[in-house]
């Protein structure tokens, strides 16, 4: 069975029968959704826990499972040599649980649509286009078919934003697709690149295949991104531009400091379930490709450039939580938050231990489920009063006890209390990037101070936002009008929500789920990244 | 019985924790449906006797240790593992001992709160977790519980959240104690990094890695790996800034006064007897890990601590506020205790203390819910826990009287008490340890002999204000006066604590510390000598001077004459705790939230602002594209279309069918011809 194929048009399916069936039976498209997301979980599940963890990934074709390649373009360009893009599907440790985390959220994310009226077709039609998009990136091994997913993200999610957004949804949507589109474009000249650089060697044919990209013998002695052929651009190494452009495209979605601005803005007009989206998946592409594209296809440079990335990981997690500090609006506050976690990822993938990639692994995970609940929880405020202004609220333990613990576990599972996920990601991460300094990766033993700072901040902002609008007195802005609409979960709410901090507190006391189905590439990783040290 | 007695240490050690985490989930899920607290109550109490089993077991036997395997990180082996040993299996011990007395005593103090089915389940999570803490066997996995702990304590402060004063205070908890969690963890970071392991036993077990490190030529060199010297001294004061935050060591003890708003059986078992305790009970497990600098550290630290928490108890009007102050001058004491070396005598007075500290408490906690219990019944406004409000208290409530007596005495070190034993052996090795180390070490007992002398005059003030002279509010109340014994059920666990504070537990020998079993069990070998002389004189300096000091409590506070102006600069800073929380307040805690406010406006407006300097850069550029379309590029066709036009229309103007024209035309080239042969 092609798994990963079916993963990732089911979705499509879903669109053209959304698509295709009259306006009037729009109350059935969430149903269609549902189902579709729901048996992309089953699939994905299956797929995770028939996985064999002693592959090692990452570089080899062979350490990759559910594998399938077909040829999809082949011309005969004359000189230029033979146009060779495959069809070429396979997971290893690093996606496979990043794959499973995207149909959870996906799945959260219809359930969190449930209420939406405004223009359902087009809705849910762009939704499982998303879905396709962002499973396609994590399945894809060949760099045309991962651009192409890639780019097609972008479509959907501009314009679910730009349409369903709040106020100030144009601005917003307009934002995020520059500065993505700006990370992109550049891409694509590095693609291009390292198509012209490697050959196959089995065909001797130029090719898009990402493995082919990792092996430092099938480049063309003299091109471009040579290993040997010190190629240089303004005077700097080809590779380490190359591998610098791709970094900044994925860092774009990351996002790191000071590419960041578009999350803010964009997770504040996005309606929630793109929000859920936004946090859950569409970051976490950013780290994945760092892994899967600058890490592996130039290691050499990002050996050379990890000082850096640390540094940037030390910024971000440090800038996101001072401005996340100075939140009122609280969707605004968490989309900050984001930051300052997503700032361990790159910390730790910049460590280049074992632990710390484990760690930066573990926190994509963990904030991928995480920040989508927290953003639920943000949507289920708003939705009721259409306000999520912190000084608007006081007290709300009173009237709304069963969400207030909700909050409050999920803000103390993501300020990484032990025993939810994010505790053993962030330990890690600082653990990882500390040790890097006597396995001479090279990180100072500095930035795993700075980044436990950090974890201070993280407790200083979502308690004290905890304090201001859930304990006290209740004193509402809306008064008595609100204190009537500010009814406490629903059934649905607890549905989604439950299972997704129940999943916080599952992988925060038996991390080895994770950790061993991932374990075998992380070393496989290191060991790859290590040779160029 | 026999089929009890021969399951292993380990298999009771592991129930004495699940059973409260057990009981904490039977909670969460029943929620308001039972408000008894009877389930947590027999849980704890079944963890008691397994505990007790387990000490029986371990006490002075081989130490035992088990494990299973959690993940796997690298090559890294993470294991859960349970480490039972003379130091945790007492530690597990008093944990539940303690527990115990106080679930029984909250089933009568909590009555009727509304949220009690809240209080219950917390208090099983805070059982779990310190009972977790104390014997888990790698560092990573104390870090676990060392959170855990906290967090059961921040739920338990903010327990009446409705309230603004709680709700900030469980917060300042909860950061402060977060500050030296990052210490702990960069200490693991540390360790991990330098031994490859996290394992306590791997680590300090006879011969273990610890053991084989050494720092030379400035590298500080384990068999796993090595690094500068300097690290060695970092891993000690990592750790021990973890054990300051939660043992409330100067200048991170200010959370623990805030502790206060959450309720008194509460503070009695977590925010003095055992929580706050866990700061001590860590450095005595790693304390093979410090050099001589951090030792030195925590013994200026914990004695600076000691002397300034015993200044601030000496003004304060709130009952337990003084109490809480008396707590952390007194985990003071045991730091010094692990700074000097002795950490057996640090341990012991752990053990003493958090029985008559819990005990003080208690009695406090039975003090205020009779002045609570007045108030609410005179609908009078005041504020039960202040002590200008009592006085006279021994007439309504002997019971209590005599039991906080107990503790007082206890707490003040005199003789005959379990207090005297351990105060003594803290500071009696001070001073042998200040006599092998040079003069100016003497500063470190005469202190503490100076904050011992305080300790008893703030204890007796506490004591004489309270429960002797008349009661002062008694002119607000009219004729009757409502005040009554505490219940049984509040009673009988302050009468066993009370038990546990005379020495007769701990030593046979109520002179010498020396021979308490806890000492000799623990058996730390001490670097320098025995000086018998200050055997004898220490104790009886302390024991006069606190005489003295009760004597002169008694004389201003029961009978009267007090001499001083109350609101004098002294009176005025230790009632202000040193002002050190307007401090925070104003300098840390302002300059941060400005920190951020500077950093999202750095946020919006530069780096935005780059962003939107891009954005209009781009638009200018397209718009000066579309002006150079239109202007430029159509122009230049715009322009080839009129030349053409004019062309045509020139062209078409001579096609007009005139027979005129057409022969003018003809003429014109002809002269046009003629002129250019003539010119040629």
């Amino acid at each position: 069975m092609p798994t990963l194929s079916l993963l990732i048009f089911l979705p499509l399916l879903a669109t053209a029968i959304i698509l295709a069936l009259p306006s009037r039976f729009k109350d059935v498209y969430k149903y269609i959704a549902l189902a579709i997301t729901a048996v992309q979980l089953v699939l994905a599940g299956m797929a995770y826990f028939s996985f064999n963890p002693t592959s090692t990934g990452i570089n080899t074709l062979a350490g990759y499972q559910l594998v399938e390649q077909l040829p999809w373009i082949r011309l005969d360009l004359g000189t230029i040599g033979k146009l060779e893009i495959d069809y070429l599907l396979g997971v290893d440790g690093i996606s496979m649980p990043l794959l499973v985390l995207s149909t959870f959220v996906m799945l959260m994310a219809i359930g969190a649509s449930w209420n939406m009226k405004k223009s359902l077709k087009g809705y849910f039609a762009l939704l499982m286009l998303l879905n396709m998009a962002v499973i396609g990136i994590f399945c894809a091994l060949d760099f045309f078919l991962f651009y192409l997913f890639y780019e097609v993200m972008l479509l959907p999610l501009y314009f679910l934003i730009g349409i369903w957004g709040g106020e100030r949804r144009e601005y917003a949507a307009m934002k995020f697709f520059i500065y993505t589109l700006f990370g992109s474009v550049f891409m694509l000249l590095v693609i291009v690149g390292l198509y012209f650089s490697v050959i196959n060697p089995l065909t001797g044919a130029h090719t898009f295949s990402m493995i082919h990209m990792m092996n430092p013998d099938n480049y063309v002695a003299g091109s471009i991104f040579a290993l040997d052929g010190y190629q240089e651009i303004f005077g700097i190494s080809a590779r380490l531009i190359g591998f610098i452009v791709l970094f900044f495209a994925f860092a774009i979605k990351v996002p790191i400091v000071p590419l960041h601005t578009w999350l803010p803005d964009a997770h504040v007009e996005a309606p929630t379930p793109v929000s859920i989206i936004l946090a859950g998946i569409l970051l976490k592409i950013g780290g994945y490709g760092i892994i899967r594209v600058c890490f592996s296809i130039f290691p050499d440079a990002a050996a050379q450039s990890n000082w850096w990335l640390g540094l940037i990981g030390v910024i971000s997690i440090l800038y996101g939580a001072f401005n996340a500090l100075a939140q009122k609006d609280l969707k605004r506050l968490i989309a900050y938050s984001s930051v300052s976690h997503m700032g361990f990822v790159l910390l730790g993938l910049a460590s280049f231990t074992a632990e710390g990639i484990s760690g930066a692994m573990f926190q994509m995970i963990s904030h991928g489920f995480l920040s989508a609940a927290l953003f639920f929880l943000v949507g289920v405020i708003y939705d009721r009063v259409h306000d999520r202004y912190i000084p608007h609220f006081r007290g709300l333990a009173t009237i709304m006890p069963k969400y207030t613990a909700y909050v409050a576990i999920a803000f103390f599972a993501s300020l990484g209390l032990p025993g939810f996920s994010a505790f053993i990601a962030e330990a890690f991460v600082i653990i990882g990037t500390f040790n890097s300094a006597s396995l001479g990766t090279g990180l100072p033993r500095w930035m795993a101070i700075a980044g436990s700072v950090g974890i201070l901040m993280s407790a200083a902002y979502l308690l004290w936002t905890l304090q201001r609008m859930f304990f006290g007195q209740t004193r509402l802005k809306g008064g008595d009008s609100w204190n009537t609409a500010l009814v406490d979960l629903t059934g649905r709410e607890q549905l989604i929500l439950f299972p997704t901090l129940a999943l916080a507190l599952i992988l925060g006391i038996c991390p080895f789920i994770v950790f061993d189905q991932m374990n075998a590439s992380v070393i496989n990783l290191v060991a790859f990244i290590q040779q160029y040290n | 019985m026999d089929f009890l007695l021969n399951i292993s240490p380990i298999c009771t050690a592991f129930l004495t924790v699940v059973i409260p985490l057990l009981a904490f989930l039977y909670q969460a899920i029943v929620g308001k449906k039972d408000q008894s607290g009877l389930v947590g109550t027999l849980a704890i109490i079944f963890s008691f006797v397994l505990s007790l089993l387990t000490f029986l077991d371990v006490w002075n036997a081989m130490p035992l240790s088990s494990e299973i395997t959690w993940f796997k990180i690298g090559n890294t082996t993470f294991t859960v593992g349970i480490l039972l040993n003379n130091l945790s299996s007492l530690m597990l011990l008093l944990v539940s001992t303690i527990a115990v007395p106080v679930h029984i005593y909250s089933k009568s103090y909590m009555h009727g709160d509304a949220g009690i089915h809240r209080y219950w389940m917390y208090l099983s999570l805070f059982c779990f977790a310190m009972l977790g803490l104390v014997i888990m066997n790698n560092l990573l996995l104390m870090y676990v519980f060392w959170e855990l702990v906290g967090f059961a304590s921040y739920l338990l402060i903010g327990f009446w959240y409705t309230k603004d004063a709680a709700v900030q205070a469980n917060k300042k908890a909860f950061l402060v104690n977060r500050i030296g969690d990052l210490g702990f963890l960069i200490g693991i970071a540390i360790v991990y990094s330098q031994f490859g392991t996290l394992n306590l036993v791997t680590l300090f077990g006879n011969d273990g890695l610890i053991a084989n490190t050494s720092v030379e030529n400035g590298l500080w060199i384990s068999p796993h790996n090595s690094m500068d010297a300097i690290w060695l001294t970092v891993t000690g004061i990592s750790f021990f800034l973890g054990a300051m935050a939660k043992s409330a060591q100067f200048p991170l003890h200010v959370w623990l006064p805030d502790a206060m708003e959450g309720p008194t059986s509460v503070s009695s078992l977590i925010h003095a007897a055992t929580m706050v305790a866990a700061g001590v009970f860590l450095m005595s497990t790693l304390f093979p890990l410090f050099n001589d600098t951090v030792l030195l550290i925590i013994a200026i630290i914990g004695t600076t601590t000691a002397t300034i928490a015993a200044y601030f108890a000496l003004a304060q009007y709130d009952i337990k506020k003084i109490l809480a102050f008396s707590t952390i001058s007194q985990l003071g004491y045991m730091m010094v205790g692990i700074g000097i070396g002795t950490w057996d005598a640090a341990m012991f007075h752990l053990l003493t203390h958090a029985f008559f500290k819990c005990l003080l408490f208690l009695c406090a906690g039975a003090v205020i819910h009779e002045m609570a219990h007045l108030k609410a019944h005179s609908k009078q406004d005041f504020d039960p826990q202040d002590l200008r409000n009592m006085g006279g208290l021994r007439h309504y409530m002997p019971q209590t009287f005599i039991l906080m007596t107990i503790a007082s005495l206890a707490l003040a070190g005199f003789p005959l008490t379990s207090g005297y034993l351990s105060k003594d052996s803290i500071i009696i090795s001070a001073f042998e340890w200040a006599s092998a180390k040079g003069p100016m070490f003497q500063i470190v007992p005469i202190t503490l002999i100076i904050v011992s002398i305080m300790t008893a005059f703030y204890i007796g003030r506490l004591l004489f204000k309270a429960f002797f002279s008349e009661l002062r509010i008694k002119s607000l109340l009219g004729s009757s006066v409502d005040l009554n014994e505490s219940p049984k059920l509040m009673l009988w666990p302050m009468y066993f604590l009370g038990i546990c504070c005379v020495f007769p537990l701990f030593s046979f020998n109520p002179i010498s510390y020396h021979d308490a079993w806890v000492m000799d069990g623990l058996l730390v070998q001490y670097p320098y000598e025995t000086n018998h002389t200050a055997h004898l004189v220490i104790p009886m300096i302390l024991t006069v001077g606190a005489l003295s000091v009760w004597v002169l409590a008694w004389r201003w506070y029961a009978q009267g004459q007090y001499p001083l102006h109350a609101n004098s600069l002294a009176n005025r800073i230790s009632l202000n705790q040193g002002y050190l929380n307007i401090f925070n307040e104003k300098i840390i805690v302002n300059s941060v939230l400005n920190l951020s406010k500077l950093s999202y406006w750095i946020d919006r407006h530069i780096v935005d602002g780059f962003i939107h300097i891009f954005i209009n850069f781009i638009q200018q550029i397209a718009l000066l594209s579309h002006w150079l379309d239109k202007n430029i590029v159509d122009g230049l066709v715009n322009t080839f279309g009129k030349i053409a036009l004019l062309l045509g229309n020139f062209a078409r103007s001579t096609q007009n069918g005139k027979l005129q024209t057409y022969l003018y035309s003809v003429f014109l080239l002809v002269i046009v011809g003629l002129v250019y042969l003539l010119l040629r």
